[in-house]
């Protein structure tokens, strides 16, 4: 289980002729990862969920806040121990293309952390060979046809199942997905879903999946847990279906609104509101960061910023509107 | 002599093939569309199916190693493409035909400003009046909700992915063209960002008379803009109509696949399936017979050898065996 | 356990790799033409003494004889024939450079990688140290060297002016190793643990080896250059055959640039310099797909 609370992130940037400042990425985020749970961050490009990804997966550093795994507090470790506790979480990159080195084999790519994996357990070679081809039959691909073949000769989706395969080398609790199948040809992108989704129920992995599309994070798992983050904030938290279905926060109602409808199967919803005004970093942070795009921001929105509010599902918001926005199954 | 209507488009047998080092494989083999005039007409398919060939196409702006050896691209007020050559076809794209490339976000020029690359465009077109031109291209710019005056001061790096779309569409109809083709027009965009965009389509469409098509690979973003939707598979359109009928009630196995993996955000998720195998590429989409039918859940003795002609029901144009007959399940079974 | 679990035998890479630069090579006529002249020339470097007795026989009946069968590129001011001078002096221009392209290469690379990988402190320091080599001013430290120094052997020549060339490349190699170390793959690598040798060794390295290769190649004529231009010059003093020397004698011995009779003695060596840079040039083209596994495979 993996737990963070209050985890900041602000990159300093240098000035430069834009005017450069300082992004404040996360904002005090708090979350909980449970043993083969599935977590969702959806947000804008820019809200900070790849930086979130990245400091759960250890390749971020983060400047305040704490990360706790498995019951232990992250900050107090060495740099060595701290990489060791890390390497239980592994980070699927988006792009399958750029996670694979196009100059070695699926064989040698697999080969180098498991023959690590053997020396550690004091397993013999043999061992790291059976392992390799056992985590590609796992992942749905042959062995036999993948391991002798560079990156360049498989299709993306094969792609993406070698680099969950690599991520499983080390027995991993947590994957971290960030927009895992939003470079996957359409009809590929729900196998790779459905991978995720059997590999929690097998392996007991839990998957913190990252992406701004709203309706995998359903299929990735209808008893996770969805977060909805704004400018480094989580707006609305709360089960998957509760949010997607009952949204309170206005920038939850928006990005769902913004969710494109399949027409003639499904009917839009009754109220879609989708801001007009695109966002900014450079727009107003002293009061609720959404007022600047929000229909229904008032004074005191303006000048204080609510906080998350609520135990199961939660909001952060000062004038919470129940509204009714996904599309509804259209009548045959 | 820039007329204000929407043109209609007919493409019909479109071949176009790439030369690879294994010889000429087809890319578009035989494709018949018609786009009605001031119509959005949508192309969706998998990565290699051809949409970005076909929409080439209609500029007759296909690149070596790739070319049109068959078949033609009718377009009102202009005949056809295909036979264009030379200057009348640099004045065609442009004036009469505005092109947003597939990732237009980082297709300006990163040396120029905006406004330097819209006066290049107006120079090459031979346009008299370019404050006049500069003129429209804020006013469009406007149009989508940008300050126009600081995106033509801007290099492309200091505009956002959404930015950089909206200046694509903006440089497709600067110079007043009817016809618009849209390549992937959101891809990479967040959602919100993609609502906005596809309402900009939507509304400039309208506003401004056009014919547009827009390809993509997302069946939403079509859903959302669309009147007409053509599928495409391995270098075919496999079905064409309405969009809501299309959704409705696919007919080829393609469509109601792709319909299928679909996650949703109402209804039940359980029911997404995935469509089993993986789409051809040029040098593995088979020379005879139907093209789907390593995917096909309907295969027959048939389909391994006769590619199904295109076929019309009702408004409706379906490419395959199994539709307008009963299904027969034992012959299916053994060939699964 | 038992052994039948073994992979059938994957990426036997070696007998591939060699087989994939046979094919890169063979797609363009000009590269095979590239290796012939490169083939040729190492021939030469390394055969050419034993073909000549040595010393050179001279014919005092024929100084400056104009080229004929039995001398193709004329004779010297001693009568000694053109040619044989060309092919014996090669040995010492090749090992030059290649000594001079080695420790630039293993040089720049290493500190570059060094700096690129690690960044921070190491960074810093080895940056200086690479602009400060980069301020270093080489003709005129060679200068003074040469008067303490004779060069004999070309092993001294190919540390001396590898010592002074690495730098570029360093700096090349340390942006590229920045840039690269921000790819997913090796990020990924870090995430599962692997070591630092094995990052560097087996993922970043082959990931530069085009662009190593194609700096190694072009430093050999780069230092080939540089030694000529420096015998030439007469800024080292000679006692070696070398091409250099040649020029430097026919111009400013045979007034090779007034009188047409020292023309074949000045002509022969640029020759050699224009063929094997050529070579070298056409060569260079086939890097690119040969480290690639993709460009190489198809
Ligand atoms: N320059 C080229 N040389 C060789 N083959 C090409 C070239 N351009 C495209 N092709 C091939 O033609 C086929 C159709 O390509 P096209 O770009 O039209 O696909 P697409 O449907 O637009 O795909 P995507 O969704 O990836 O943009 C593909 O198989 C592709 O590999
Ligand atoms: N390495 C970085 N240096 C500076 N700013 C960054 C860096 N990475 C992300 N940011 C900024 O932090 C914010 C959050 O980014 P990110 O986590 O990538 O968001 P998301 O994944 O939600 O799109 C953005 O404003 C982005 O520009
Ligand atoms: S706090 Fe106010 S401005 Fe912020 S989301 Fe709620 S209503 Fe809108
Ligand atoms: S023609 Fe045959 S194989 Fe092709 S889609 Fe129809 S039923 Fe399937
Ligand atoms: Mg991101
Ligand atoms: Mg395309």
């Amino acid at each position: 289980m993996i737990t963070g609370t209050g985890v900041t992130k602000t990159y300093r940037q240098r000035g430069n002729l834009l005017g450069g400042r300082d992004v404040q990425a996360l904002r005090g985020v708090d979350f909980a990862i449970e043993k083969g749970g599935a977590v969702t961050f959806i947000g804008e490009s820019g809200c900070g969920k790849t930086t979130l990804g990245r400091i759960v997966a250890g390749l971020e550093t983060y400047d305040s806040g704490e990360i706790v795994i498995d019951g232990t507090p992250m900050s107090g470790l060495r740099h060595r121990q701290r990489q060791a506790h890390f390497r239980r979480v592994q980070l699927i990159h988006q792009d399958p293309y750029s996670a694979l080195n196009p100059t070695r084999t699926i064989h040698q790519t697999l080969h180098a952390p498991l023959a690590l994996r053997a020396r550690q357990k004091g397993r013999s070679k043999a061992w790291a060979e059976e392992r390799a081809r056992e985590l590609l039959t796992l992942v749905g691909i042959d062995p036999g046809y993948v391991l002798p073949r560079y990156p360049h000769q498989l299709s993306g989706g094969m792609r993406q199942r070698v680099v969950i395969a690599r991520a499983l080398t080390v027995d991993p609790e947590v994957l971290v997905a960030d927009e895992s199948v939003s470079m996957i040809d359409v009809s590929l992108r729900l196998g790779i879903l459905a991978l995720l989704k059997d590999l929690r129920e097998r392996l007991n992995v839990s998957v913190l999946f990252i992406t701004h599309d709203i309706a995998t994070a359903r299929y990735i798992g209808d008893d996770g847990e969805l977060y909805v983050i704004y400018r480094g904030q989580v707006v609305e938290r709360g089960p998957t279906e509760a949010v997607i279905s009952e949204p309170v926060h206005p920038y939850t109602q928006a990005l769902l609104s913004a969710i494109p409808v399949l027409r003639g199967v499904e009917r839009p919803g009754a109220e879609r509101v989708v801001p007009t005004e695109a966002l900014d970093e450079r727009h107003a942070d002293t009061g609720c960061l959404f007022a600047r795009r929000c229909p229904f921001r008032t004074e005191r929105c303006e000048s204080e910023r609510p906080s998350l509010e609520g135990t199961v599902h939660g909001h952060a918001c000062y004038h919470p509107q129940p509204r009714a926005v996904i599309p509804v199954e259209a009548s045959a | 002599m820039t007329e204000s209507f929407a043109p209609g488009v007919r493409v019909q047998d479109l071949t176009v093939v790439y030369r690879t080092p294994v010889g000429e494989l087809p890319a578009l083999a035989g494709v018949g569309l018609t786009l009605a005039p001031g119509t959005i007409t949508g192309i969706v398919g998998e990565s290699g199916s051809g949409k970005s060939t076909l929409a080439l196409s209609l500029l007759n702006a296909v690149q070596p190693p790739g070319r049109i050896s068959g078949g033609s691209v009718e377009i009102d007020g202009l005949g056809d493409v295909v036979r264009l050559t030379g200057d009348d076809l640099r004045r065609a794209r442009g004036r009469q035909v505005g092109y947003v490339f597939q990732a237009a976000q980082n297709s300006l020029n990163p040396l120029k400003t905006v406004g330097k690359q819209l006066l290049d465009l107006g120079r090459s077109h031979d346009v008299a009046d370019l404050p006049a031109l500069l003129r429209e291209a804020r006013a469009l710019l406007g149009r989508m909700g940008l300050d126009g005056g600081r995106v033509l001061d801007s290099y492309q790096h200091e505009l956002s992915g959404g930015m950089r779309q909206r200046v694509g569409i903006m440089l497709a109809l600067v110079l007043n063209a009817h016809l618009v083709v849209l390549d992937e027009p959101t891809t990479a965009l967040d959602m919100i960002t993609q609502a906005t965009i596809l309402r900009i389509v939507k509304e400039v469409h309208r506003e401004r008379g056009l014919t547009t098509l827009i390809v993509t690979h997302d069946i939403g973003v079509a859903a959302e803009v669309t009147d007409s939707l053509a599928v495409m598979y391995g270098g075919r359109v496999v079905e064409h109509g309405p969009t809501m009928d299309v959704l409705g009630s696919p007919r080829h196995p393609y469509t109601r696949g792709l319909i299928r993996a679909i996650p949703r955000l109402s209804g039940d998720i359980g029911e997404a399936t995935a469509l089993p195998g993986r789409p051809p590429t040029l040098g593995t989409i088979p020379a005879e017979g139907c093209v789907f039918r390593e995917r096909c859940p309907l295969r027959m003795a048939v389909c391994d050898t006769v590619d199904p002609a295109p076929a019309a029901y009702g408004e409706r144009t379906v490419a395959c065996h199994a539709v307008g007959r009963p299904v027969n399940l034992a012959v299916r079974k053994e060939y699964v | 356990m038992t052994v039948t679990q073994l992979l059938p035998a994957p990426a036997t890479p070696r007998r591939n790799f060699w087989r994939g630069v046979l094919r890169v090579m063979r797609r363009k006529p000009s590269r095979m033409a590239g290796v012939a002249i490169v083939a040729l020339f190492a021939f030469m470097g390394l055969f050419g003494p034993l073909l000549y007795p040595s010393p050179l026989p001279r014919d005092d009946n024929a100084l400056y004889a104009a080229p004929s069968w039995a001398h193709p590129f004329g004779t010297d001011f001693e009568g000694t024939d053109v040619l044989a001078l060309v092919v014996t002096g090669t040995r010492y221009v090749l090992l030059a450079g290649l000594a001079t392209a080695v420790i630039t290469v293993a040089l720049g690379t290493g500190i570059g990688l060094l700096a690129g990988f690690h960044r921070g402190r190491w960074d810093t320091v080895l940056m200086r140290l690479t602009d400060l080599q980069l301020t270093i001013p080489g003709l005129p430290l060679l200068l003074v060297l040469s008067t303490v120094w004779k060069f004999t052997s070309p092993l001294e020549m190919g540390v001396v002016l590898g010592v002074l060339g690495w730098g570029g490349i360093a700096r090349a190699v340390r942006s590229q190793t920045l840039s690269l170390r921000e790819r997913g793959f090796i990020e990924a690598a870090r995430g599962l643990g692997l070591s630092t040798r094995h990052i560097v060794g087996r993922e970043l390295l082959p990931s530069m080896a085009p662009y190593i290769a194609m700096n190694m190649l072009i430093a050999v004529t780069g230092a080939i250059y540089a030694q000529v231009g420096l015998f030439f010059l007469g800024v080292l003093p000679f006692d070696a055959n070398n091409w250099g020397v040649m020029l430097n004698l026919a111009v400013f011995g045979g007034g090779a640039l007034t009188s047409a009779a020292a023309l074949p003695y000045l002509l022969a060596p640029l020759l050699a310099i224009l063929l094997l840079t050529l070579g070298i040039v056409l060569v260079v083209d086939a890097m690119d797909e040969i480290f690639n596994p993709r460009l190489r495979e198809e």
